[in-house]
């Protein structure tokens, strides 16, 4: 019994040490959110059998852009401690309390580009029903980013000058991982930018869901809509920027305005709809941003043509032509080289010239050379 | 050997043509009227060297086809990774050649190459041909223009494969094979310009083009563009490699590409009447013949003669 009682202790001490060892927070928990949240193990199994973790990584957490804002200001609904099982979760449009906007002196909020998102095409509620919860909420393309994953510190000569006159460490190192994160190019590249938009649209099921219940309702989709991530990928676009090419367009080149690129990609519209950059009304304009030349004959071209006979019958054709002429010309030219050697063989030939002649062989038309 | 009507003429053209005197004319009578009715026995019984004995191509030729291939190869290697990305061998040689940063300068440079390199053999070519018909040197049947005679070869060389025929025909300088290749390589490369230069400068061939054509036109270039690449390879890899490497007798290569000679056996089979054009244009081959002939005892009998009257296109009786 005695032992039983130890080998739990055992177990229960390494659990804990397990998640409790050397946390040293990066941030203020006012509010002590880790007085739980700091074990890995924290967590539950939902009603749908799902496995959700509530752990936060408070070195982690203390990194991400969001390690200044105390939890209850995103997540406002937690009044008491232990709180309630949670409904709904975080809602980006809400305001902070404890940020303010050094520009405007108002609370920050993220609600102007989430206003602008749940106007697109994409836009969704958290908590939704039916096939709009395919569409992307702002967590899907958004974690929450770490500050300069490479950089723990900022370079010591730097603080050491900024502290002359800004006086607090702290203030100094949190201003330059602030500014320098957004001074450098935050945007993703095209091949990330193009693995997160075929995340769904490349999802078969998924787009089939939705062919089918547009279909029912009746409800427009884009002609594209079933082969958009083939079609790109088979683009030359497509074709170079997989290979790590940044110059050639990305699904976010054209499909989001170049104006105010990081609002615009937030409101991606239709192509049936003139607001959106590849409608007919704008596709030129948009052509125009890398070839400067183009005209409306070249905005008139596919960008990412298919070969699907109901979206482009005249490429399906004509790649069904080359690949059976191709075939043909193969079969007919190894069929003559095989013909050829069979030919030539039954008349003496070998192989290799040698000592002056390639017709060693006896023939079997009895004129074979002279030996 | 009596010759066919069709030799008969050549060689007549040929003496002509180089304007060889009466003494000459004797003696190239005598070589042809001593050679072995059967030209079998004829090519089967000379002495070659592998690297080639009867002039053939000249030095710009040998320099189009260096830049020609190497550049086709390179450009295969360059273009065909990026055309047929979802392929296992795509990506590992894409990243041996540096990644698409590198190979699209790569492949725009070669690209240029052979396009200076087809230019600089159209130049050869017109320039070579106009320059022998002011001297009265031009021979149609000598040149790589696709005439009906290639196509009865065709099909008396299937014969000959076949076992119907005892004897290939009397080809030309370039056989049918040859001048198919030819022809096609010409397409393809005109092709490959062509779509190319639609993926370099969309815009400019968007804006010549009637609005209704030019997107079909766009596509098909982007289609053409790797099929032709891909089915010039196989080509190349199936046929003209077969052609010129692997094919009996010129195993493991032949080496006009470089010496610009040809073998003497393989002149006599695949190009009896540029043969005899030898024949009338170069003495020593006279010689040698002659001195083959006699030695191997294969100087051509009556008996020789009567069955050759019997049999001109080498039938079998």
């Amino acid at each position: 019994m005695l032992y039983q009682k130890i080998k739990i202790c055992i177990v229960l001490l390494f659990l804990l040490g397990a998640g409790y060892s050397d946390i040293t927070l990066a941030f203020e928990d006012d509010e002590a959110c880790l007085l739980c949240h700091k074990y890995p193990k924290m967590g539950r199994v939902t009603e749908e059998g799902v496995q959700r973790s509530y752990y936060v990584m408070p070195h982690v957490f203390g990194k991400t852009v969001h390690r200044n804002v105390p939890c209850t200001d995103c997540h406002s609904y937690i009044k008491q401690l232990p709180h309630k099982p949670v409904k709904v979760g975080v809602q980006c449009d809400s305001e902070c309390h404890a940020i303010k906007n050094p520009a405007t002196g108002k609370n920050f909020s993220h609600k102007p580009i989430y206003d602008k998102y749940i106007k697109s095409t994409h836009g969704r509620k958290k908590v939704t029903k039916g096939h709009d919860r395919d569409k992307p909420y702002c967590v899907t393309c958004h974690t929450n980013p770490i500050y300069n994953p490479n950089e723990d510190e900022p370079p010591k000569r730097i603080v050491d000058r900024c502290v002359v006159c800004h006086e607090d460490n702290k203030f100094v190192i949190n201003w330059y991982k602030h500014t320098s994160r957004r001074i450098r190019e935050v945007k993703r590249s095209s091949e990330e930018i193009v693995a997160l938009c075929s995340n769904c649209h490349g999802d078969r099921r998924l787009v089939e869901r939705h062919m089918k219940a547009a279909k029912l309702e009746g409800r427009e989709l884009g002609r594209k809509y079933p082969y958009a991530v083939e079609s790109y990928n088979e683009s030359f676009h497509g074709k170079v920027t997989r290979y790590g090419f940044k110059k050639a367009a990305n699904c976010l080149d054209c499909h989001a305005d170049y104006d105010n690129y990081y609002l615009s990609v937030h409101y991606i519209r239709p192509s049936r709809d003139p607001e959106s950059p590849v409608s007919a009304e704008r596709k030129l304009k948009t052509c125009q941003r890398c070839h400067v030349y183009a005209d409306k004959n070249y905005a008139a071209i596919d960008p990412h043509p298919t070969s699907n006979p109901e979206d482009n019958p005249f490429r399906h054709y004509a790649e069904l032509i080359y690949g059976w002429v191709g075939d043909i010309v193969l079969a007919i030219f190894v069929g003559l080289a095989i013909f050829e050697t069979i030919g030539r063989r039954r008349d003496g030939v070998v192989w290799k010239l040698r000592k002056g002649s390639s017709w060693w062989r006896k023939s079997k038309r009895n004129r074979d050379r002279v030996v | 050997m009596i010759l066919s009507s069709e030799a008969r003429e050549v060689v007549e053209t040929s003496m002509k043509i180089n304007k060889v005197s009466e003494s000459e004319r004797e003696e190239i009578e005598k070589v042809i009227a001593a050679m072995p009715n059967d030209r079998v026995l004829l090519y089967k019984n000379v002495v070659s060297n592998p690297i080639g004995d009867l002039p053939r191509y000249s030095v710009h030729i040998r320099i189009q086809h260096m830049l020609t291939f190497v550049t086709f190869l390179t450009l295969a290697f360059t273009g065909l990774p990026i055309a047929f990305f979802d392929h296992f061998w795509a990506e590992p040689i894409n990243s041996l050649i540096g990644g698409v940063d590198v190979s699209r300068v790569v492949h725009r440079t070669l690209a240029s190459v052979m396009i200076f390199s087809m230019i600089y053999h159209i130049f050869t070519i017109t320039a070579g041909t106009i320059v022998k018909i002011m001297q009265g040197r031009f021979e149609i049947r000598r040149s790589i223009i696709p005439l009906f005679k290639d196509l009865r070869d065709f099909k008396q060389d299937l014969e000959y494969f076949a076992g119907i025929r005892t004897e290939r025909p009397e080809m030309d300088k370039f056989m049918y094979k040859q001048k198919v290749h030819y022809f096609a390589a010409a397409f393809g490369n005109f092709v490959m310009i062509i779509s190319g230069s639609s993926f370099l400068f969309p815009e400019f061939w968007a804006a010549v083009l009637p609005v209704e054509i030019a997107a079909h036109f766009q596509e098909m270039m982007r289609l053409s563009h790797p099929h032709e690449a891909l089915l010039a390879l196989l080509v190349v890899a199936f046929w003209h490699w077969y052609n010129v490497h692997l094919a009996p007798g010129r195993f493991p290569m032949q080496w006009t590409f470089l010496t610009g000679k040809i073998t003497r056996e393989h002149q006599m089979e695949e190009h009896f009447l540029e043969y005899l054009r030898n024949l009338v244009e170069l003495p020593e081959e006279r010689d040698y013949l002659i001195d083959l002939l006699t030695a191997r005892e294969l100087e051509a009998t009556g008996v020789d003669v009567v069955d050759a009257e019997a049999s001109p296109e080498g039938a079998t009786p």
